[in-house]
């Protein structure tokens, strides 16, 4: 089989999903804020968004050196909450976060205060998007670009705070709803623009829709209609449905039912299935798997002999069939050794080939 | 005894108000117990415990999630703020004292404040540092408290990686505190490396887990 690109390899594993296989196991190891590290800014500039040349060139030099097949667009998980005018902090050394100290909805009545704003002005939302376009430009051709939006759900409670928004999923649902349309209105525009911009797929974040937080009818309930807009949207668009969600028992009988994704990036098995196994023989055929690697204990503490194993193991379990990109089972840790990361791409294409 | 049917009926309604996470109910029934001069220790461990240790029941067997659980929790703080001030220091004590906190540069609270309301409702002492918290704090915070337990939380690896640096200095001031750490990045081998005494993947797990690190303390403190 000839040598394929890396969008190529991706979009096999993804689209030809049991019928065919791409030259070898794709990896992309979510190397997401470590690229500030090949930007020559620090973490706190490069999240701020100040320089699209910079972020570009980061992740440019970083698929260089790495080798990995595809990129993921996320700077972090407060962009779409900042838009709407949460207040965050920009650390110099790690992730920007929303200033829980001063939630911008500070009670239930606040989330009258959502109101629809613009993705192609909010200052990083419209980064991303620049850099998406630029990226598509320089590289678009051989490597998959993928975009990301931070769900409503996840936006809302970065908003108001994870704690009372939660309470307030059951206390005052017609107040959290009314906020939530709105989200889905602008997360819809911002899809389609990161489409229009040239990215191959774009990522859409359910944390929510997992064991580790929310019952199914409460996800279905405030996430799952807007979350299908959207897909709809990115299909529709001619751009591949991804999701991501890195929570624990996730429900993909939901998150397939209403999105319909092309593929899933997961750190842990579905609601329904007990092992990796099984999750490929259940879920295997109707969905591509992102993943796994736990990025803390594996790709950051492990040994290069143990990430070789992960990977080795990981490739053997999912790999056959296509359907599998390996990859971390979240973004690998901005701050473990870059050198993992290659570990993990080395040891993709070693055991990744099909024969 | 008269009151004992009062007793059990105020009980059995504070269980229920807790896990039906009826606010004002709990501290209606907790206002009724303290003018009727019931015992507030009773209530709070047999009402309020009782009711949360059916909490984490559900949350274990995914009946309840995280939503439902904060809203027990809101219940259960509602009733012991009335009932706090009327246990007296002589009653049964506390089980054990835990320091708790999110590591430095972390503001992700929320498995925290879980953690903190169950180990209340068990009877436990909880010194609460917050979020974002100095390393040098928890350290101070055990030796103020002579706290049994410190428990460390992270979401992120940039935070948990302070705990590599945080363990040493508690264990060099006190080697006998057992150290628990938690979070999405942590596991059985974060555990090891950092030299942690345990993990755990939800709040009712850390409970029993703390259960048994105060047991292994206290017979080690009893052979001594």
């Amino acid at each position: 089989m000839a040598e394929m690109t890396g969008l190529e390899r991706v979009a096999v594993a993804i689209t030809q999903n049991g019928k065919s296989v791409p030259d070898r196991v794709p990896v992309a190891p979510l190397v997401c804020g470590a690229t500030h590290r090949f930007s020559g800014q620090t973490y706190g500039d490069w999240s701020r968004g100040i320089d699209v040349d910079a972020f570009v060139h980061g992740h440019v030099d970083s698929l260089e050196m790495l080798g990995h097949d595809g990129m993921v667009m996320l700077l972090d998980l407060s962009v779409e909450p900042e838009a709407f005018g949460m207040p965050v902090v920009y650390p110099e050394m790690d992730t920007a976060h929303p200033n829980y100290d001063s939630p911008w909805i500070k009670g239930p009545d606040d989330y009258a205060k959502v109101k629809k704003i613009d993705p192609r002005k909010s200052r990083r939302m419209k980064f991303v998007i620049e850099a998406i376009k630029k990226l598509s430009e320089k590289i678009g051709k051989t490597h998959a670009i993928v975009g990301f939006v931070y769900g409503s759900m996840g936006t809302l409670s970065m908003m108001r705070g994870p704690e009372n928004f939660f309470m307030d999923c059951l206390e005052h649902p017609d107040k959290v709803m009314s906020a939530i349309k709105v989200i889905d209105e602008v997360l819809n525009e911002y899809a389609l623009a990161q489409v229009q911009a040239g990215a191959h797929s774009v990522c859409y974040d359910n944390l929510y829709a997992s064991e580790s937080i929310a019952s199914k009818a409460v996800w279905e309930k405030f996430e799952g209609a807007g979350m299908k807009t959207v897909c709809d949207t990115i299909r529709n668009n001619g751009a591949l449905v991804s999701h991501h969600n890195c929570g624990n028992g996730i429900y993909f009988d939901k998150i397939i039912e209403w999105g319909a994704p092309h593929a899933v990036s997961h750190a842990y098995v579905a609601d329904d299935v007990d092992s990796w196994e099984e999750q490929k023989r259940k879920w295997g055929p109707k969905t591509t798997t992102i993943g796994w690697m736990p990025p803390g204990p594996v790709a950051m503490l492990g040994t290069p002999e143990e990430i070789e194993e992960e990977v080795k193991a990981e490739i053997e379990i999912y790999a056959k069939g296509g359907g599998f990109i390996m990859a971390t089972g979240c973004e690998f840790p901005p701050n473990a050794p870059l050198r993992n990361a290659k570990r993990i791409v080395d040891a993709a294409h070693k055991y990744g080939v099909y024969a | 005894m008269a009151n004992t049917e009062r007793e059990k009926q105020l009980i059995k309604g504070l269980q229920d108000a807790v896990i039906n996470y009826k606010v004002d109910e709990a501290r209606k029934l907790a206002q009724a117990a303290i003018n009727e001069g019931i015992d507030a220790y009773k209530m709070t461990m047999e009402g309020l415990a009782g009711g949360m240790e059916v909490v984490s029941e559900k949350f274990d067997s995914h009946e309840y999630f995280v939503p439902e659980t904060l809203l027990c929790a809101k219940a259960l703080y509602g009733a012991l703020d009335i009932l706090k001030p009327h246990i007296k220091a002589k009653d049964g004590g506390a089980r054990g004292q835990v320091v708790l906190g999110v590591m430095q540069g972390d503001v992700h609270d929320l498995g925290k404040n879980l953690i903190k309301a169950i180990f209340e409702a068990a009877g436990w002492t909880v010194h609460d540092l917050g979020r974002d918290v100095p390393l040098a704090k928890f350290v101070d915070e055990q030796m103020r408290t002579d706290s049994d337990i410190v428990m460390l939380s992270a979401m992120m690896t940039t935070s948990m990686v302070g705990m590599k640096k945080l363990i040493p200095m508690i264990k060099e001031k006190n080697p006998n505190v057992k150290i628990m750490i938690g979070g999405s990045p942590i596991s059985e081998k974060t555990v090891e490396e950092y030299s942690a005494d345990g993990t755990a993947d939800n709040a009712p797990n850390a409970l029993r887990e703390a259960m048994q690190m105060l047991e292994t303390l206290r017979k080690g403190l009893a052979t001594a």
